[in-house]
């Protein structure tokens, strides 16, 4: 049987994929924005990056198959993410052990 | 040791006392310590003066400085040969060897002018001369004084005065020269009114201060022209000093626009400064006047300081006179002045203002003797008066102090030589040492005067007869005649107060003399203010009692009359030129060549004196019975008489010109200060409208704009700061509506 191949790029269009970074983004946005929570707020952020790898990965491997910078791209957004959660967890911990919190609406310093 | 370092001391000395008893007033307020202090200064300074001389007369006076001048001597001295040019012959042989030192006192571009002292053979001299009749002017000050409230501030002034003068004395530099002679111009402003609660000592201070200020004004043009030419004022015959050879021929030899040499310009500028201080003829108003002041500030005044430095400067600076023409002009006012006071002098009877014109006539003597270039004899005159016309005025003070015992403090009769009278049999030593001042000025050898006078005769004699000079034979005839009249002067003056019946029990009444105006004003003013003020000018302490007897003065006072006596018969002896003694030592200690004794001149003019004193003696012997009498004089040539007892109207001619013009011109100006006003006024209504306009604009624009600035601004801030809530969370929503905005912009906008 001539048996069809059919790769991801045949079977699901882009705007799916799109989509569904789209809709991560958007729960990462506002996980970020309503926890109280900064270890949420963090996990908010890891899944909006998250989105836009997807969104990376997708145009390269729908438009660009043969250059290699959205695989780059997004493994530098990775690291820098990793990067990211060290340094905001060491802060979490640090403003924890000075204030005896991590409620981010009780961290308002900066109030003007 | 050099004494020539410790120069500068002299003038510093009697400063020093000044400061002192001005400043600290545990010193002013005692009499003991301020006198104590001036006298002691004086005294100081006096040692030292005489040493300086001293050390000039044995080793020279070399010094920091000379060698340079040491050379250029003989060219002066060649050049001052040949300078004049108007007919004069001159016997000034250059001013010897000089000790200068000083510093650089105001360096400004390229010039450096300097300031420091210099020391010759005539500033020695004089020197001498000053501290010692300055000194003993101090010590009868301490007894004629003794009673004043004010006792002390007149040790101060008298000691700034003394300190001035001896400044001038050794000034290095004109501009040095001419600041204590200024200075000396405010002492005797202050003390001519030293008792200034009489109408007339004030106004006698004014006259004098402004008087003498035409004569300065004259000077300082005198200095800057100098200045211009020289671009320096320092004494001295060096490169760049003022009696530096090339620059006298330079300036001799110059003309000006005025069609005179640039030396005759400078030396007649500079000789109004002498005709203001040495009072002669036209500006001598002052210095009668100056009898208002204390009896010591008059003999300040006529022997020591003030008007010998008006001499002094035509010394000082008599190479510029030498180099111009400007000599006969001074020669002319000299003989003029000589004549002129000595006619005023015969009809006085103010005892301290016969005295005054007789240091007029002497003074025209100094001054025309050194117009004929009689510089040395100049010079030799101003010495021995300073000393005999010193004993003079305080032999006069110590008359007066005795006088007041008997009619009271009333200057018009304690001083008016008709109440005197006898007084030698009540005043011995003051007779005595007055009598030693009257022959030493009479010109009768051996006393000092005769030897000074004869040498300026001779001069004026030699130049006129053997010089064939116009100038100097009337120098010597006018001379001659104002020795005359100055012999008959005061031998009136003599037998009148010494001789006779004492007539001051009985004194004339203040008003008596209409033709003595000026002494008639004195007295009114002196009854309307006097009777309350009586014992705040009263200078000796006696209540106004009358009917005593004239005594004899305290010894502070006839000490120093005492000494001044031995140098009014002494003094002339250090260049009596008459064969058997042949002393020419002052000549050569001046460095000038020794002059010829003249047999003939002295003869005359002894010979003048001995008649002058016959006559006054015959015509005033008898003349004073009751001091209401007229003078014989008087009785003779009423006319005349008038005339001179008048000054010869010199005062109401001033009066009548330059008072009148002055007047005029106070008027003209105070019109032309009323328009001026009304500009002023004009201007000044204008800058308040604009102001107000200003103040408009500024409080409704400019504030209120401002202010509104300042609010929104507030209100803006206000508003924004709600949005800094200070929580993550809220910046990061604003981002993400941020984001979302811009995105939708460039979805649709673009």
């Amino acid at each position: 049987m001539n048996e069809v191949r059919t790769s991801i790029v045949t079977a699901v269009p882009l705007e799916w994929v799109l989509l569904v970074a789209a809709g991560l983004f958007c729960i990462g946005l506002f996980g970020a924005l309503s926890r109280r929570n900064i270890v949420g707020i963090l996990m908010g952020v890891e899944l909006m990056l998250n989105a836009v790898n997807i969104n990376l990965i997708a145009f390269w491997r729908y438009l660009e198959p043969t250059s290699t910078s959205g695989l780059v791209f997004s493994i530098f957004t990775i690291t820098v993410a990793a990067a990211e959660v060290a340094v905001g967890l060491a802060m979490v911990i640090s403003v924890y052990r000075t204030r005896r919190t991590i409620n981010a609406d009780e961290i308002d310093t900066l109030r003007g | 040791m050099n004494l020539f370092e410790f120069g500068w001391l002299i003038p510093l000395l009697p400063l020093g006392a000044f400061a002192l008893i001005t400043v600290f007033s545990p010193f002013y307020r005692s009499k003991h310590i301020s006198s104590g202090i001036a006298i002691g200064a004086m005294l100081l300074a006096t040692i030292l003066a005489w040493g300086i001389g001293a050390q000039g007369a044995t080793d020279g006076f070399h010094g920091a400085g000379t060698e340079a001048d040491q050379t250029a001597e003989g060219a002066e001295a060649e050049h001052a040969a040949e300078g004049e040019g108007g007919g004069t012959e001159s016997h000034f042989a250059g001013f010897g060897d000089a000790y200068q030192t000083g510093f650089d006192w105001a360096a400004t571009g390229n010039t450096i002018f300097r300031m420091g002292y210099y020391i010759d053979a005539p500033v020695a001299a004089m020197l001498a001369m000053v501290t010692l009749a300055s000194l003993c002017i101090h010590i009868f000050s301490s007894g004629y004084m003794a009673e004043d409230k004010r006792y002390s501030r007149f040790f101060s002034y008298i000691s700034l005065f003394t300190a001035s003068m001896l400044g001038m004395l050794l000034a290095d530099n004109l501009l040095l020269f001419f600041i204590c002679w200024e200075l000396m111009g405010l002492c005797s402003y202050l003390l001519i009114g030293f008792w200034y609660f009489r109408p007339s000592a004030y106004q006698a201070a004014k006259k004098a201060f402004i008087t003498t200020r035409i004569g300065d004004v004259g000077m300082m043009l005198g200095l800057l022209y100098l200045y211009r030419e020289a671009g320096s004022l320092s004494l001295g015959t060096g490169e760049g000093q003022i009696f530096n050879p090339e620059f006298l021929q330079r300036i001799g030899s110059t003309t000006n626009t005025l069609g005179i040499s640039v030396a005759t310009g400078i030396a007649l500028l500079l000789f109004m400064g002498t005709v203001g201080k040495s009072a002669q003829f036209p500006l001598h108003v002052w210095l009668p006047d100056a009898m208002e002041g204390p009896t010591p500030v008059s003999a300040l005044i006529h022997a020591a300081t003030m008007v010998a430095a008006g001499v002094f400067l035509v010394a000082r600076t008599y190479p510029i006179f030498l180099a111009g023409n400007a000599l006969p002009v001074v020669a002319i006012i000299g003989a003029f002045t000589a004549v002129f006071a000595a006619l005023i002098a015969v009809a006085q009877f103010d005892i301290k203002r016969i005295l005054a014109y007789s240091t007029l006539s002497q003074l025209g003597f100094m001054v025309a003797a050194l117009g004929i270039g009689g510089w040395a004899a100049g010079l030799f005159h101003l010495l021995t008066h300073a000393f005999f016309k010193a004993l003079l005025f305080l032999g006069s003070g110590s008359v007066i102090h005795g006088m007041e015992a008997a009619v009271g403090h009333d200057p018009v009769k304690a001083q008016d030589i008709r109440n005197m009278g006898a007084l030698r049999r009540y005043m011995p030593i003051t007779w005595i040492t007055y009598l030693f001042g009257f022959l030493a000025l009479a010109g009768i050898p051996p006393f000092a005067g005769f030897w000074s006078k004869d040498e300026i005769l001779a001069d004026s004699f030699e130049v006129g007869f053997a010089g064939g000079s116009a100038i100097g034979i009337v120098v010597y005839i006018a001379l001659s005649f104002a020795a005359f009249l100055t012999a008959f002067y005061m031998t009136r003056q003599y037998v009148v107060v010494f001789n006779g019946e004492f007539r001051g029990m009985d004194p004339r009444p203040a008003n008596a003399d209409p033709s003595e105006k000026v002494a008639v004003e004195t007295g009114h003013n002196t009854h309307g203010v006097g009777e309350h003020t009586a014992a705040v000018y009263d200078a000796h302490g006696h209540s106004a009692h009358q009917a005593h007897s004239p005594h004899e003065s305290p010894w502070t006072m006839t000490l120093p009359l005492v000494i001044l006596a031995l140098f009014a018969l002494g003094a002339g002896f250090v260049n009596a030129g008459a064969p058997p003694l042949n002393i020419h030592w002052f000549a050569h200690f001046l460095a000038q060549e020794a002059p010829t004794f003249n047999w003939l001149t002295a003869g005359i003019a002894t010979g003048l004196a001995l008649l002058g004193i016959l006559l006054g003696w015959l015509m005033y012997r008898n003349a004073f019975v009751h001091s209401t009498d007229t003078d014989p004089l008087e009785a003779m040539a009423p006319g005349l008489f008038r005339v001179l007892n008048n000054k010869f109207g010199v005062d109401e001619l001033y009066g009548a010109t330059v008072g009148r013009a002055t007047d005029g011109l106070g008027v003209g100006l105070r019109l032309i200060d009323r328009a001026v006003d009304g500009v002023v006024n004009g201007v000044g209504l204008l800058s308040l409208l604009w102001g107000k306009l200003n103040f408009i604009l500024d409080d409704f624009v400019l504030n209120q704009g401002a202010d509104t600035l300042a609010e929104v601004t507030t209100y803006t801030g206000d508003g924004m700061r709600q949005t800094a809530t200070g929580k993550i969370q809220d910046y990061g929503a604003l981002i993400f509506v941020g984001v979302l905005i811009i995105g939708l912009i460039y979805l649709y906008a673009f």
